[in-house]
């Protein structure tokens, strides 16, 4: 499809508003109906039209699928990490009033910590699962069977 | 009595919506013989299970269940977090489905039930003659 002059530039107009709503969605998440597992399926589709539009080599090449397992790991450990943070400040695991001294402002920083660890875990396993299913039953770099 | 039952079935009309969704899911699920279509059905069904949970969830005039100023009453949290992980847990089924289908296509060369019988069947014949 990457001829096809109509797709390709309503896909490049079309794919940054959908990152701008999906980080949107993430950092909005506190005060409105949204947090880390709808902005990384967001976030993914935007890559996800990416790779149906200008095929699945120019995609591997942007975000490489290395790169992504490196993030799901990641946003599991943030996501611990903050859990494990509040227990050695003294509260219970993921007692976001104990991470700074004042409570409400460790509300705030505790469900941003959390929802980003959700959400760039998600948007990482949707590609990663996205990227397994496209690359099955190519011929190069694939070395199943 | 059936005045009771008349006016419960009119304003649980949530039910009605949940078990007719879920209906047309499980016939998708056992009518078609296609392996896509059936994770499809399946999909569907999963989704009356979510509108069934989060309706029963709705308070009267409530907002989303987020602490601001002006607002008291609010829908019940509960269900939507157990829908949430539901939708999660729904993503991973589908993605193990779609994988399973993935190598049945590349063991039978089709997704049709029907075929996949047919090369089962045969293989049995071909083993009995040996």
């Amino acid at each position: 499809m990457k001829d096809n002059i109509i797709l390709r530039i309503i896909a490049k107009l079309l794919i940054p508003l959908i990152i701008l709503f999906a980080l949107y969605v993430q950092f909005h998440g506190d005060y409105s109906p949204g947090g880390g597992f709808q902005a990384g399926v967001i976030f993914s589709a935007a890559f996800i039209l990416y790779t149906l539009v200008f095929g699945v080599d120019t995609a591997e090449r942007v975000i490489p699928e290395r790169f992504l397992r490196v993030i799901a790991s990641l946003g599991v450990l943030v996501y611990a990490g903050t859990g494990l943070d509040a227990l050695i400040m003294g509260g219970e695991f993921l007692n976001y009033s104990k991470l700074v001294t004042d409570s409400v402002t460790g509300q705030h920083i505790g469900i941003i910590l959390v929802e980003l660890g959700v959400g760039m875990t998600v948007s990482s396993v949707m590609l990663l699962i996205f990227f397994t299913f496209a690359n099955r039953g190519r011929p190069q770099g694939n070395d199943h069977d | 009595m059936i005045e009771y039952f008349l006016e419960h079935s009119v304003s649980h009309y949530n039910y009605w919506a949940a078990i007719i969704i879920m209906m047309i899911g499980l016939y998708i699920v056992i009518s078609h013989t296609n392996l896509i279509k059936k994770i499809a059905g399946l999909n569907i069904f999963q989704t009356a299970v979510f509108l069934l949970y989060i309706s029963i969830g709705v308070v009267s005039d409530g907002t989303a269940p987020i602490a601001a100023a002006g607002f008291a009453i609010y829908s019940n949290p509960l269900p939507q977090v157990l829908m949430l992980t539901a939708i999660v847990v729904g993503v991973a089924t589908t993605a193990l489905a779609f994988a399973l289908i993935v190598r049945i296509k590349e063991a039978y060369d089709s997704v049709e039930e029907d075929d996949i019988f047919d090369k089962d069947d045969l293989c049995d014949e071909d083993s009995d003659q040996w």
